[in-house]
């Protein structure tokens, strides 16, 4: 009997997402194409990097090809200001912010949602705490606590993007939270509480994971783009990862040395890097948010 | 004991880490009004951070001070000591007494609305009085321990009474005088007094103001002493970013930048309006070694590093050629350099060769191993902004040791942390940065064995018996000649010795707007000939730059 109702109920969505990908518009679909590739992209340049199969060594330096263009002597992007592979470095720059990105992501996701769903399905027992809560993190400025964080410890990149994970949940416990006080209204939610299944199962299957995936999904790429940011902002002012390790921040502050000089490419490159890759995440995100949320009731 | 008495102008300098904890200003895109007439704006980077002589440790304030303040005597450009505060002296057969008959024509700048007051021997007894209080921060004191007192005479002469006669004492009183009046606190001279943010003293310049973006203000003084200088206004202007300094240059909003960068040299050597002068600081760069860690105690094992690396490739790639490699403890331009040492040259297979007699071995990993440890070192290094060059240099490093199977890590430090690391905790293996020394190159303040300890110079723990005697010989010597053989042999020992890598003396330049005329620059006070400086208007100076005569 049960399995019954668990099928029935299974089948019980806000919407469907296949059809969402053949209604979605032209420009969507590119966006979504475009974030995807850049996400690929990411993924197989950090197995690279963490496998160290890489064009060249990201140390050796060529001081008779210091800052070349691309294409230059097998250098396939050219050198930066030591002669090291520009290619090499981007590569490995990956590093910096992959890892420590998906951490700041997971524990925003996680604690976001945990306080959406307590704020949402509990109303009365937590709203007041959550929203109280969520105020406080957000009434500090979130750099100037990374700051007294990288004075309070050593630079350390993972404690910054904790840092940042729980500075970006309170934006993540409001969607969520939102959401949930609908679905809560829903009939499908109050049949599922009727035919008595556990607060767990229908929170976390039938609100987190039927309805709440495609929010998560969206918030976690948009979240991405913003690691990456952060990282490259605070490696560039010298506070995130330091040379010869490395980063697309620190490489864009050594080129920026040289670019009155009209070296204007070892910076540029990695400029380059971190707008493409900013720019995917976000159109990824933007691109999903029209697909699965913003076209759902058309 | 008795502390080594260090008879030298030392001082750390590190050029970069100068500027950190200054504030960003921002260069006027148009020409500043600073510019109009005959006023002068040239281009520091960083603020100074005090502005009396006595507290300032960083060439930055040092240099301004020459602009405000004179010494009982001065050195021209020829090397000479000249009068300046006193304008006659005698010495006592036995070289312990020196007494100066000050000029008597000698006015302390003005405060605003109030007669000048006049220059008297109770300022001289005042000044070595407040530098010598234990509780006054500076740097000078150690150089003065060697005199035992000072005596007011009359109004108008002065007498110190030394410990022990020394050789070439009378440069010494080149120190620079304050009024008794100055500070507030007339017992000691700390940070906080009002009087190091606002001077007054006897030289061609006048203090006037800190502008709101950092601009230091001075303007002539018309009493002058020596004569009215040409030039009506310094305007010494903060930079954070050499980049941005010498830009500010190229369109004019300052007249001259006092170091500018060996990468912008070629830039402004194609620029007509401009002339670049050079000057050669009696300093260098190095790497340090500290020879309590084991692996490093070994001479072989520094010297294979010194071997491993590419010193030429380095100053040709990374200093344009501006500069000179250098074999030991001393300046090139310095009469102590020896230079019948040569630099070791640059050869892997020496090197590798002299870490297998330390007896070290390939590991499976490529880096050496001796005993079952690993050569694996940090090297500490104080981050800046500025400091662009020496990353390219300790990058280098890093990959050169690499080659000969030596695993260096290199740290970048906040500039606090970096000195407390260094100096007071000793906690590093290898560090980078050079010294600036006077031209008594007295060196025994970082060799000796004596002077290990916390915030001591020998911050590598170096220590060996003959350098010792060495040093202690030279220092008690009173004869020129004897002091340059004894430096000679330092000099061949320590490049033997290798606690250092020694690299290099860069060529320092400084660039300016062609109008300036008749520019002298001293090699590390920079301005004491700025009296005589003066704005010139159109076509080229060739003709009319006479040499400064120094008024008497």
């Amino acid at each position: 009997m049960k399995t019954n109702y668990h099928q029935d109920v299974d089948t019980v969505s806000e919407y469907s997402q296949l059809s969402a990908w053949k209604s979605a518009s032209t420009g969507d679909r590119l966006n979504v194409v475009y974030g995807l590739t850049v996400v690929l992209v990411v993924v197989v340049s950090y197995v690279l990097g963490a496998f160290s199969w890489l064009p060249h060594d990201p140390e050796a330096m060529d001081l008779d090809t210091m800052m070349a263009g691309p294409f230059t002597n097998g250098y396939l992007l050219g050198t930066d200001f030591m002669g090291r592979d520009i290619l090499t470095r981007l590569i490995l720059g990956i590093q910096a912010y992959f890892l420590p990105g998906v951490l700041a992501v997971i524990i925003a996701l996680g604690l976001g949602s945990l306080l959406g769903v307590l704020s949402g399905y509990w109303r009365r027992r937590f709203e007041a705490l959550v929203t109280y809560f969520a105020n406080l993190i957000d009434s500090l400025p979130r750099l100037v606590l990374m700051l007294l964080v990288i004075a309070a410890f050593r630079p350390n990149i993972y404690t910054i993007m904790v840092v940042f994970g729980i500075t970006t949940a309170p934006t993540i416990a409001m969607l969520v939270k939102g959401k949930v006080m609908m679905l809560r209204e829903r009939n499908f939610i109050e049949s599922a509480v009727a035919l008595g299944l556990s607060p767990g199962v229908i929170i976390f299957k039938h609100i987190l994971w039927y309805n709440c995936r495609a929010l998560l999904l969206i918030q976690a790429t948009i979240g991405m783009a913003e690691a990456v940011l952060i990282e490259t902002s605070l490696s560039y002012l010298g506070f995130g990862v330091q040379e010869p390790t490395p980063s697309w921040g620190n490489m864009v502050q050594a080129g920026a040395n040289y670019l009155l000089q009209g070296n204007f490419w070892p910076s540029t490159a990695p400029a380059i890097a971190i707008m493409l890759t900013v720019l995917g995440f976000h159109l990824l995100g933007d691109g999903l948010n029209n697909i699965l949320e913003g076209r759902q009731n058309r | 004991m008795k502390k080594i008495q260090t008879r030298m102008f030392w001082m750390l300098v590190v050029m970069f880490g100068l500027a950190l904890g200054h504030t960003a200003a921002y260069a006027d895109a148009a020409p500043a009004s600073a510019n109009k007439g005959s006023g002068l704006s040239y281009g520091e980077y960083g603020r100074p951070t005090t502005l009396d002589p006595i507290t300032s440790n960083d060439m930055i304030s040092m240099r301004i001070t020459e602009l405000l303040f004179n010494g009982l005597v001065g050195i021209n450009n020829k090397q000479q000591i000249v009068p300046e505060l006193a304008e006659s002296w005698d010495q006592s057969a036995d070289g312990l007494e020196y007494t100066f008959h000050l000029r008597k024509d000698v006015k302390w700048h003005p405060k605003s609305g109030e007669e000048a007051k006049p220059f008297t021997a109770d300022d001289v007894v005042f000044t070595y009085n407040i530098m010598m209080h234990p509780r006054t921060v500076t740097p000078l004191k150690v150089r003065y321990e060697f005199v035992s007192e000072v005596k007011k005479l009359d109004a108008n002469t002065v007498r110190f009474t030394l410990k022990r006669p020394i050789m070439n004492a009378l440069p010494k009183f080149t120190f620079k005088i304050i009024p008794e009046f100055g500070p507030a606190n007339a017992a000691f001279l700390g940070r906080d007094d009002p009087f190091v943010q606002n001077p007054i003293g006897t030289g061609p310049y006048r203090y006037k103001e800190t502008t709101a973006n950092g601009e230091i203000v001075l303007e002539a003084n018309p009493d002058y002493f020596k004569g009215a200088p040409k030039i009506t206004r310094f305007v010494a202007k903060p930079f954070a970013d050499q980049n941005i300094m010498n830009q500010a240059l190229m369109y004019g909003s300052i007249d001259m930048s006092v170091l500018v960068n060996p990468r912008n040299v070629p830039e402004i050597q194609g620029d007509k309006r401009l002339r670049l002068q050079s000057y050669s600081a009696l300093s260098y760069q190095f790497f340090g070694y500290n020879t309590r860690n084991p692996l490093l105690a070994d001479k072989r094992v520094r010297k294979a590093f010194t071997l491993a690396i590419n010193r030429s490739e380095m100053l040709s790639s990374f200093f344009n050629n501006q500069g000179t490699v250098i074999s030991g403890p001393f300046a090139p331009g310095s009469w102590a350099y020896n230079l019948d040492v040569k630099p070791l040259p640059y050869d892997i297979e020496a090197a590798e060769k002299l870490l297998s007699q330390a007896g070290f071995k390939k590991g499976s990993d490529g880096v050496m191993v001796k005993d079952g440890k690993r050569l694996a070192l940090t090297l500490k290094v104080p981050i800046a902004q500025e400091s662009e060059s020496v990353k390219r240099v300790v990058l280098a490093f890093k990959i050169y040791l690499r080659r000969v199977g030596a695993d260096i890590n290199v740290e970048f430090l906040e500039w606090q942390a970096w000195k407390e690391a260094v100096f007071a905790n000793h906690d590093f293996d290898i560090m980078f940065a050079s010294w600036v020394f006077d031209d008594s190159a007295d060196i025994s303040s970082l060799f000796h064995s004596g002077e290990i300890g916390a915030w001591r110079n020998n911050f590598g723990g170096y220590s060996n018996p003959e350098v010792d005697s060495l040093l202690v010989e030279a220092k008690n010597t009173l004869d020129h000649e004897k002091r340059r053989t004894i430096y000679r042999k330092l000099h061949e020992r320590l490049a033997d010795e290798a606690p250092y890598t020694f690299l290099w003396t860069l060529t320092n330049y400084a660039a300016y707007d062609r109008k300036v005329r008749a520019v002298q620059i001293h090699p590390y006070k920079f301005f004491p000939y700025a009296d005589t400086w003066y704005i010139g208007e159109g076509g080229d100076d060739k003709a009319d730059a006479p040499a400064p005569t120094k008024a008497k």
